[in-house]
């Protein structure tokens, strides 16, 4: 699978170059990278897919490194203010990756923008924050608040991952190892088979995706990192902090994988493909960890309504565009920017012929560009995909654009994930810090550790449980902070009084 | 003053007062409050308070437990608003209290008393819910950065006097360091002051070989004489007020063997070597994101050498060899703060150089602690009572009121001392002071009723 997801990315990228080649103005390169991202299906038909062809152009764009000049992370511009178009990932992301897992099992997903790297003078690596979204979100979750967070830190990177079960994570349920030539044997999202979406092993997987990330990246050392979480995903990153403080050193030790590990980058800017035989022991060098609203307390109170809360949504949307206009209206992300780029990675067109084995994941052709896709060509197409066919009898249920999650079979974990956090939460090392949408949010022992000054408490009232979505600026200024004051290399504390004494000093 | 006695008596029945009464009155406070320096100076006996954060009724508790003003003096260390559900009818009792007994009361700022983090914490909130409108936020705001920074309080006693029903000796209640009482004044537990005379040392550097009789004459005998004439001799050069770092030497001035006690709400800042340097500070402003004004108000004692990065996000973290060494050079006896929850009311940390106090219990309705407050008595040797100052360096030099029972004295203008405050050598430094006795009384969280509690929010609808 992995390689016809190579050929499909050289596709992607030849195109991609053919559009980059004249600096296009940004309005075109949004219309392009609109087309990158969901008018795949379109693809195939051109004459640039063409292996041939597309393996020279692949030998090329291992060197093609995106440019600071390129305005990779401008806002749209020029679009209507009320618009409810999707955004495409690539306004906000350098490049996507494809990290095979070493058995096989499962192929991530994740967005990433590099950090800058050391430049060897002193001058230390940019930060990377990895995120992990929540149970039924996407990596794009995070997207608006990666383009704010570098805009105030323009070293940061941002790795943001599809969780297994979500996004374009696929998890191969066939024999490992061989690639999955037909639909059925990949599933995204709850197909068929339940993911195991258990709390260790979601760790596990963000884990991984660094490690696989930085062999995918060349890099020779992980940059220092910032874990993210956002409700389910701050129950991740709160479990993979504690595990990385339980291991005496926070050495990670991957040489179990494999030479057989293969990585695959694609993206807009030309990304590289690579086989990485490298195995290498990770250091893991965790500045801190935020978690974004959630609290063990009053997430196992909200378990309870949670299956309510699921029935009200609709089972199906008509168009992209009714879908973040259902988002925003429903004040579940109460930032149209933040809907346009993250609502369509929640969901995936159903009703299409089973996609064609060599663009079986990266998309189906979707022809409902209709009225609202008029000016983006035929561009709103997600990836392909069978979609979970629960919720029948709800409204919507007719609609093509269904959930590619289905968060109610994902019920069986729910304690699992928040069971202990707080306490976890408390004892992990590193900086932590908690963004709240309200102060009534904490339970019992977080209360206390506030009090104690155990770790930072931001509160922002007035966004809603989508806190990184609705109010990304904000958000992204208190990450930045949160980083700028763990910071090691630019720590520099007042002497010690025994130091000083060593040295003769007085005190 | 008619109208404020029955603003205080409809506060003490936990009615709020009208808009135009918070607006008058917030105004006579800021009048007061401006007079006063960053650091106030108080005269033992005091009654040192820690959170209150909106918790109405029990602060009524505490009043029952320690005494009702004006017949005890209190002082509080800040945060009296947010999380509570009465944060207004807390502030603005302790601010009719202040403004009707100034000498009695001492309020100095929390982190909580700002702008930003009241909007958030519930003060606001309540206020908009109580009055319809963010005027009296405004008013009590506006308050907010006039309130003293730190307090320094003298003249307090390293003994505590015998209470009746108690039937040791007086030989030993000489002795006694720390007492422990229960709501109904029970004692609890009582601790007898240490007899280690080097325990004042926090590192292997000889020590002067004057440090033994001084903190044995400190320790044993309550005669102040003797104990500022052996001070005298150590440091002569030292003058000033106490707790002023210019200074000096709080025994020369006066008459009580114990240091003085800085109270802070936070603790101690890389940027603050001596207590003058917070004189200097310009309080009048939002506490800032970072700074001494800010450290002042966040930072926390922790397990550690040296400075730490406070985990909060604001201020720092400091080890027990900062305390002591700050103590030292100080003068200070004991640095009483309070920013941090202590499921015990009250915690001593670095060989008692520190104490956090804690004063809400239950705090947030939730959390099962019980609360605390500070006694601190007044030196009974026949010091006399210190006129109140408002904290200026030369006004505060309590020593001028005690007759010059101390050999040195204290001496006006000893503040031009300062600039050696952070140039002592270890060996120069003052020995360390002895603190002054403490008594402790724990109490419970007080009956709530329901009234003003606003409804709880619905439970999130999405959590995953």
């Amino acid at each position: 699978m992995s390689d016809l997801r190579k050929k499909w990315a050289k596709a992607r990228i030849s195109t991609a170059m053919h559009a980059m080649a004249p600096p296009p103005p940004l309005a075109d390169s949004i219309c392009e990278a609109d087309e990158d991202r969901f008018g795949s299906g379109s693809v195939p038909n051109t004459p640039q897919d063409d292996d041939s062809s597309s393996a020279s152009s692949m030998s090329s764009t291992g060197t093609v490194i995106p440019s600071p000049g390129r305005a990779l992370f401008a806002r749209p511009q020029g679009l209507p203010g009320r618009s409810l178009d999707p955004i495409p990932w690539t306004t906000y992301f350098e490049r996507e990756l494809l990290l095979r897992s070493p058995d096989g099992s499962i192929t991530y997903h994740a967005y990433l923008t590099s950090p800058t790297p050391s430049s060897g003078r002193g001058n230390p690596p940019g930060p990377l924050f990895v995120t992990h979204h929540g149970a039924g979100s996407s990596g794009l979750s995070f997207a608006v608040l990666s383009a704010e967070i570098r805009k105030r830190l323009p070293s940061a990177g941002i790795l943001s991952l599809d969780a297994r079960g979500h996004g374009l994570t696929t998890t191969h349920h066939s024999a490992s190892s061989t690639l999955a030539i037909h639909g059925e044997e990949a599933t995204e999202g709850g197909n068929g088979k339940v993911e195991d979406l258990s709390l260790p092993t979601l760790a596990a997987d963000l884990l991984a995706v660094i490690t696989l990330t930085q062999s995918a990246m060349h890099w020779p050392t992980l940059p220092p990192i910032l874990l993210v979480g956002h409700s389910l995903g701050g129950a991740v990153v709160t479990e993979l902090a504690c595990s990385l403080a339980r291991s005496s050193t926070t050495t990670t030790n991957i040489s179990k994988a494999p030479a057989s590990m293969e990585t695959t980058t694609s993206g807009p800017s030309g990304g590289t493909g690579s086989r990485d035989d490298t195995s290498t022991a990770t250091k893991v060098d965790l500045l801190g960890y935020a978690v974004l609203d959630v609290v063990e307390g009053s997430a196992l109170d909200a378990l309870q309504s949670m299956h309510a809360y699921l029935a009200t949504r609709p089972a199906g949307f008509d168009t992209l565009r009714d879908a973040v206009e259902w988002h925003v209206r429903s004040r579940t992300v109460r930032n149209a920017i933040s809907a346009r780029a993250s609502v369509p990675g929640l969901l995936v067109h159903q009703g299409q012929p089973p996609p064609q084995a060599h663009e079986q994941q990266a998309g189906v052709v979707g022809d409902d560009g209709e009225e609202q896709m008029v000016e983006e060509e035929d561009g709103l197409v997600a990836e392909s995909g069978i979609v979970n066919g629960s919720g029948t009898g709800r409204k919507g249920i007719s609609k093509p654009w269904r959930w590619r999650t289905d968060l109610a079979e994902t019920q069986p974990f729910w304690e699992g994930w928040f069971g202990g956090l707080s306490k976890k939460f408390l004892s992990g090392k590193g900086g932590k810090m908690l963004l709240l949408a309200g102060t009534d949010r904490l339970d019992t022992e977080l209360t206390i550790g506030q009090m104690q000054g155990k770790y930072a408490l931001q509160v922002f009232p007035e966004a809603g449980h989508f806190i990184h979505e609705d109010l990304p600026e904000k958000t992204a200024m208190a990450l930045v902070d949160f980083y700028r004051r763990n910071d090691r290399s630019a720590l520099v504390l007042p002497p010690k009084v025994s130091e000083l004494l060593a040295q003769g000093k007085r005190v | 003053m008619s109208d404020l006695d029955r603003a205080i008596a409809q506060l003490r029945a936990c009615r709020p007062i009208p808009e135009a009464e918070v607006r008058e009155l917030c105004h006579k406070a800021r009048e007061l409050l401006i007079e006063e320096g960053n650091v106030v100076t108080v005269n033992a006996p005091v009654t040192i308070c820690g959170d209150i954060h909106g918790q109405f009724h029990d602060l009524m508790e505490l009043f029952r437990v320690g005494g009702d003003v004006p017949d005890t003096n209190y002082l509080f260390m800040g945060d009296f608003v947010d999380r509570g559900f009465y944060s207004l009818e807390t502030f603005l009792l302790l601010l009719c209290l202040k403004v009707r007994y100034p000498d009695r009361m001492t309020l100095i700022r929390g982190n909580h008393e700002s702008r930003q983090i009241t909007t958030v914490y519930g003060f606001y909130d309540e206020c908009l819910r109580k009055y319809g409108s963010a005027n009296v936020w405004r008013y009590c705001c506006d308050v907010f950065d006039y309130l003293a920074l730190g307090a320094i309080v003298l003249g307090a006693s390293n003994t505590l006097p015998s209470t009746s029903g108690q039937t040791e000796s007086s030989a030993n209640s000489d002795e006694v360091e720390i007492e422990v009482h229960n709501s109904d004044g029970q004692i609890i537990s009582r601790f007898l002051r240490q007899k280690d005379v080097d325990r004042g040392r926090i590192n292997s550097t000889p020590t002067n070989g004057n440090s033994t009789p001084v903190t044995n004459g400190a320790t044993s005998s309550p005669s102040p004489t003797r104990t500022a004439a052996k001070n005298n001799n150590r440091t002569p050069t030292l003058t000033g007020p106490p707790g002023s770092g210019a200074s000096s030497s709080s025994a020369g001035s006066v008459g009580n063997p114990s240091g003085a006690v800085l109270c802070v709400h936070g603790g101690l800042s890389p940027l603050i070597e001596n207590v003058d340097k917070i004189r200097l500070l310009d309080r009048k402003q939002e506490v800032p994101h970072e700074g001494a004004m800010c450290d002042l108000l966040w930072s926390d004692p922790d397990e550690i050498d040296g400075w730490g990065l406070s985990p909060r996000g604001a201020g720092f973290l400091f080890g027990a060899d900062i305390v002591q060494v700050f103590n030292r050079r100080n003068n200070l006896g004991l640095i009483a703060r309070a920013h941090q929850l202590v499921m015990e009311g009250f915690k001593e940390m670095f060989d008692a150089s520190i104490v956090t106090v804690w004063s809400a219990p239950n705090y947030c309705y939730r959390c099962g602690n019980v609360a605390a407050l500070l006694e601190l008595t007044e030196d009974e040797s026949g010091m006399g009572v210190l006129a109140r100052s408002n904290g200026e360096v030369n006004r505060s030099d309590g020593g001028m009121g005690t007759g010059g029972v101390g050999g040195g004295g204290g001496r006006p203008g000893g503040g031009g001392a300062g600039q050696r405050g952070g140039g002592l050598l270890d060996d120069d430094l003052p020995p360390r002071r002895p603190g002054p006795a403490r008594r402790y009384r724990v109490f419970q969280a007080a009956p709530q009723d329901s009234r003003g509690m606003p409804a709880k929010k619905p439970v999130a609808d999405y959590f995953l």
